[in-house]
């Protein structure tokens, strides 16, 4: 078992209360990866401290066009 | 009536007829009623359907008409709903087999705005269980069944509602759409769907898949009945926080304006997991000369890079689903189909700061695509479904596992899921039929709470081809 699928058994055991056997927790461990990266990598190019998730609403409604 | 089965016209037309009392609801709900009892047994599309109820409603409707009293634009029109809208009191599946005898204890204020227009409602439509799933499978209560080709997929998640409107079943029906389970269904089965901007339209009272990402909206057989019927629905409700205040079109109204001078970015992304099918490519570039014909200016866009937006919405669908499907997923995961299961499970694992960032990025996200392929049009045109559509059988990720069929499976929202996280409107039109004769659809992609415009270029190439006057046989 390599160090993420170790973190991802974890988190299942320790902090989840859920059981998943050692392959599912190998593919777990993988597609959280894939997710992980490709949300930091856009969220350091993009994000600041002032970012909040409530600016979505306030976009749409500044860009709307009706 | 241009037909002698009332079935087989469209909804707007249906509606006028009613209100000018040239025929009755009841005539109209017969007829359906007629044309579920033949179609059902070789679609599944519904999984209830209410015969006395509904006859019962429409012989109401036409005794308000008898005493003067209209309800508006939709009164005595039948049709049929994704079994993920409440009604109090009664069944509410949402496509599951956990829900499967559970009653709902609220009615869906979308519910609520037809039974106000006075829609009859003929019953409740087949679905991916709890709205997970791309292509219409359903472990618990049959796959449904594409009317044009019964061997293939009729997309999903609203599978129900795209088959039951182009078999001519309804003559309208509600989706939902979180990664394009109302573009995909409607895609594929030949009717037009649309996916309005995040907050036109309330989620109050329907089951969720993703509150950051859902939309509910029409399935129609023409862009004039989905004009109608999006005028109905949508608007503020209390109901639901994240809908919007901003006045509703009539934007049946609108649809005059056609498309002279309107600008089109054509985009035909060739790249990613799924690339485009030549024959799907030809049909969006016929689609876009038609257009152009109609004195649209035409111009070529290049999409963004959709991989962080499309990890973004993962994301967010696999942790709010974790969320709300912990106490089952404990308690009964047994109940689930493995392949909804499995697509939830890495919410457990995602940190809660990647969630929230996910959501924060939005904001960029929708300011970028208004800034760079939007900045200089009024509207894109892009595939749907960048493949020809396959079979029930090809698609199968709950016998059939292996990467070709879970990389073909995933193909199907790669044009879609993106518009989720950007919250923008998205109309699916269809534009051809494929070698094997299944549908092809086109996606127009508008500006926030332009609606008006998408509704104004599919009404204008529907005047201009006759694809969506073919039925299924």
């Amino acid at each position: 078992m390599d160090e993420k699928t170790k973190t991802v058994a974890g988190i299942a055991a320790g902090l989840q209360g859920m059981t998943y056997d050692d392959k599912r927790l190998a593919e777990l461990a993988a597609e959280v990866e894939i997710l992980n990266d490709a949300v930091r990598k856009a969220a350091a190019q993009r994000l600041t401290f002032d970012d909040d998730p409530a600016a979505f609403a306030s976009v749409m409604a500044k860009e709307a066009r009706t | 009536m241009r037909n002698d089965d009332l079935a087989l016209e469209d909804l707007t037309a249906i509606a006028d007829a009613i209100a000018a009392r040239r025929i009755t609801s009841v005539e109209a709900t017969e007829a359906c009623l007629a044309r579920i009892e033949a179609w059902q047994p070789r679609t599944n599309a519904f999984l209830r359907v209410y015969k006395e109820k509904a006859l019962a409603q429409a012989r109401a409707m036409d005794a308000e008409l008898a005493a003067g009293k209209s309800r508006g634009p939709l009164h005595g029109v039948p049709m049929a709903h994704k079994d993920m809208y409440y009604r109090k009191g009664e069944l509410s599946t949402g496509g599951s087999a956990i829900r499967r005898d559970w009653t709902a204890p609220v009615t869906a204020t979308v519910l609520g705005k037809l039974d106000a227009a006075g829609v009859v409602e003929l019953g409740f439509l087949n679905m991916a269980e709890f709205a997970a799933g791309p292509t219409g499978h359903n472990v618990h209560h049959g796959h449904c069944r594409n009317p044009w080709d019964q061997s293939r997929v009729t997309g999903g998640s609203s599978s129900g509602s795209g088959a039951s409107v182009a078999a001519r079943m309804v003559y309208g029906a509600l989706g939902s759409d979180t990664g394009g389970s109302i573009r995909l269904p409607a895609a594929a089965c030949g009717v037009v769907g649309m996916k309005a901007t995040y907050g036109r339209v309330s989620r109050a009272g329907a089951v969720a898949r993703s509150w950051s990402l859902d939309h509910v909206g029409p399935l129609t057989r023409t862009v004039r009945d989905n004009a109608r019927m999006l005028s109905v629905i949508a608007g503020h409700d209390p109901a639901d926080s994240t809908t919007s205040e901003k006045p509703v079109s009539d934007y049946e109204a609108l649809l005059a304006g056609g498309v002279a001078g309107v600008r089109i970015g054509l985009a035909l992304p060739n790249d990613g997991p799924a690339p485009l099918d030549p024959q799907i490519g030809a049909a969006i570039q016929a689609a876009a000369d038609a257009l152009g014909r109609l004195g649209a200016k035409v111009s070529a866009v290049t999409l963004p890079d959709f991989t962080a937006l499309y990890r973004a919405a993962e994301v967010m669908v696999k942790c709010e689903a974790a969320a709300m499907h912990r106490p089952w997923m404990e308690k009964t995961p047994e109940l689930y189909a493995n392949q909804v299961r499995t697509r939830m499970e890495a919410g457990f694992f995602i940190p809660a700061t990647q969630y929230i960032d996910a959501l924060r990025l939005r904001a960029h996200f929708v300011t970028e695509f208004l800034s760079t392929a939007m900045e200089e049009v009024d509207a894109v045109l892009l595939p749907a479904i960048p493949f020809p559509l396959p079979t029930i059988e090809e698609t199968d990720t709950e016998t059939k596992g292996g990467p070709a069929v879970l990389k073909m499976v995933a193909g199907f929202t790669r044009l879609t899921r993106p518009f989720n996280t950007l919250g923008i409107p998205a109309l699916s039109v269809p534009c051809g039929f494929d070698s094997n004769g299944a549908p092809i659809g086109m996606q127009l992609v508008g500006r926030p709470f332009d609606e008006a415009m998408l509704y104004r270029i599919g009404h204008a190439y529907q005047g201009a081809t006759e694809h969506h006057l073919k039925v299924p046989v």
